[in-house]
């Protein structure tokens, strides 16, 4: 099974003369059980694409098809309810949206909204407080005491709780340090190895969709660039430089070197491998 | 000359935790300063701490000489600029123009002078086409250009800026970088940026790392980045060439320590290449 966008268009202000449109017939298939990377600039549509997967958007035309549900311009999905926990879409900055007295409450939120009892909602808060890395002793605490990047992992511990089978994230690690980051992106990669969720990130971070993606999805001015393998998409940068996109450190490495005379190869995704071939071409003295 | 002397300086939001403790540092004239240090560490607290936002517990804090104290409070935010994290946080009017007039006006500068201000200002960050723009309209990269704009408009003799890039886009960081960049290379602007972007720490004249309220380490940036094991027990980055280099030393190439990309690429140029 996978998730597929079908000629799908979405225009903001329809009819008004402010329409705007930020997706023009997107057709696109997202695997399940992987970790697919949605990149492109500020504007390009990334986030009118994913707010599609639980119908927070509902598309002007064409449709899109997700675990099992149908949602197009003429009808919406039934049993959106359940669409919505099955599909846990974490905006952007999710720590603003925290906003009851303790931690327990504000995690509980979510499962009780679906029909949880009390106490299957506070076991459920429970369990994820630990998955996201967070003490259960803090669950008696206020959210607003928390620093950002544990306000965040609360934030996203409250939409784990509902148990979704797709986790979408909009720029989940923007304004971490770098080792908050990285840990957060290690717990997006257990979700995805451990309980098998898929996983979509939208994203400005190359190093993020090198070390840690299945797949990327480029979308530019509202339409799919490119649907390929993070390993195919890191081989050439002529489209990274296209879009004015900084490749990681390792890929730019790896070019430059190969500007001025060396012969690496495209396969080289990795410090290891690119230590290896550099030292089969020098010659030593 | 001095720009900046920090003294003993240390503080703590409660009694149980020191946000900032026994701190002492001096920043030259016109040099452009990094403070590195993960989350929590006390970096935001050291630069609110700089521009008396908050109050020390102990120490002293100079300032081209002159003590920061409540006497001297409204001289020394006439010498020192402060660019926050958050875009959305510091847009004060309700147009760029607007925004940049804020300080001006608290400042009592005449009316008549003020136009010609703001477009000098709002040329140096390029944004004067945007002049008559809300803020609604602006990317975060632009917010943070009108942001630099306000404070340069003031006229300060230095710039704190406190992770201005972090909740950027590439191009909004890349915009600001540049222009931060620009104005270091073209004014005697003493800057000082708390960032975690190790690339433009390798760039800067002078480096700081903090870690529980204190400073570990301290130098340029060649001695400070090369310090890998350190800088991993504080929960830090380091540069890419430097985890390449220790590849390259495991199988048996040594080379001279480089702290950026084009450094190491030019060093392994040097060699000769086997066909």
């Amino acid at each position: 099974m996978s998730i597929r966008f079908e000629k799908l268009s979405y225009t903001y202000s329809s009819g008004t003369p402010f329409a705007y449109a930020a997706l023009k017939d997107v057709d696109l298939e997202i695997e399940e059980g992987k970790v697919t990377a949605i990149i492109g600039k500020t504007g390009s549509g990334k986030t009118t694409l994913v707010q599609h997967l639980n119908a927070l958007l509902l598309p002007t035309a064409g449709k899109l098809e997700i675990l099992g549900r149908t949602i197009s311009a003429q009808q919406k999905p039934e049993h959106l309810k359940s669409l919505r926990k099955d599909v846990g879409l974490v905006f952007q900055f999710p720590e603003y949206q925290l906003f009851e007295e303790t931690i327990l409450k504000d995690i509980a939120f979510g499962p009780k909204n679906f029909g949880a009892s009390e106490e299957e909602a506070v076991r459920r808060a429970r369990e994820v407080i630990k998955v996201v890395g967070l003490d259960e002793t803090m669950l008696e605490r206020s959210p607003l005491d928390l620093s950002g990047g544990q306000k965040r992992r609360v934030a996203i511990a409250g939409i784990l709780a509902m148990d979704p089978q797709v986790l979408v994230l909009d720029e989940p690690t923007a304004g971490l340090d770098p080792q908050g980051a990285q840990s957060m992106m290690q717990l997006f990669m257990n979700l995805n190895k451990q309980m098998n969720k898929t996983v979509l990130i939208v994203t400005h971070d190359m190093e993020h969709v090198l070390n840690y993606c299945d797949n990327v999805v480029v979308v530019d001015h509202g339409e799919i660039l490119q649907k390929t393998s993070v390993h195919e998409f890191f081989r050439k940068t002529d489209l990274l430089k296209q879009l004015n996109i900084l490749p990681p450190a390792i890929i730019r490495t790896r070019e430059m070197l190969n500007q001025r005379g060396f012969h690496l190869s495209e396969d080289i995704m990795d410090i290891p491998s690119l230590a290896k071939e550099i030292l089969r071409e020098v010659k030593l003295k | 000359m001095k720009q900046l002397e920090v003294k003993n300086l240390s503080f703590s939001y409660d009694e149980a935790t020191h946000a900032v403790r026994h701190v002492s540092f001096a920043i030259e004239k016109g040099s452009y300063t990094t403070i590195i240090g993960h989350n929590g560490s006390g970096k935001s607290t050291i630069a609110k701490l700089l521009i008396g936002l908050l109050e020390k517990d102990e120490g002293e804090i100079l300032i081209d000489n002159l003590p920061l104290n409540e006497e001297n409070l409204m001289e020394i935010r006439s010498r020192v600029g402060i660019v926050f994290q958050n875009p959305d946080n510091q847009f004060i009017g309700s147009t760029v123009r607007d925004d940049i007039a804020f300080g001006l006006e608290n400042h009592c500068v005449a009316q008549e002078k003020m136009d010609a201000i703001i477009t000098e200002f709002a040329e140096k960050v390029n944004m004067t086409d945007y002049l008559e723009s809300e803020p609604t309209r602006l990317s975060g990269g632009q917010k943070q250009r009108v942001a630099i704009a306000g404070v340069l408009a003031m006229a300060p003799e230095m710039i704190i800026f406190d992770e201005s890039t972090s909740m950027l886009d590439p191009q909004g960081k890349d915009e600001i970088n540049r222009v931060i960049r620009q104005l270091h290379a073209e004014t005697q602007l003493t800057i000082i940026s708390i960032t975690h972007d190790i690339e433009e720490v390798a760039k800067s004249d002078h480096v700081l790392v903090m870690d529980q309220g204190e400073i570990k380490m301290e130098g340029t940036p060649e001695e400070i980045l090369l310090r890998d094991k350190e800088l991993i027990r504080l929960h830090l980055d380091i540069p890419f060439s430097i985890k390449l280099q220790q590849q390259l030393k495991k199988n048996g190439l040594t080379m001279k320590p480089e702290i950026t990309i084009e450094g190491l690429v030019n060093q392994l140029c040097q060699f000769d290449l086997k066909n």
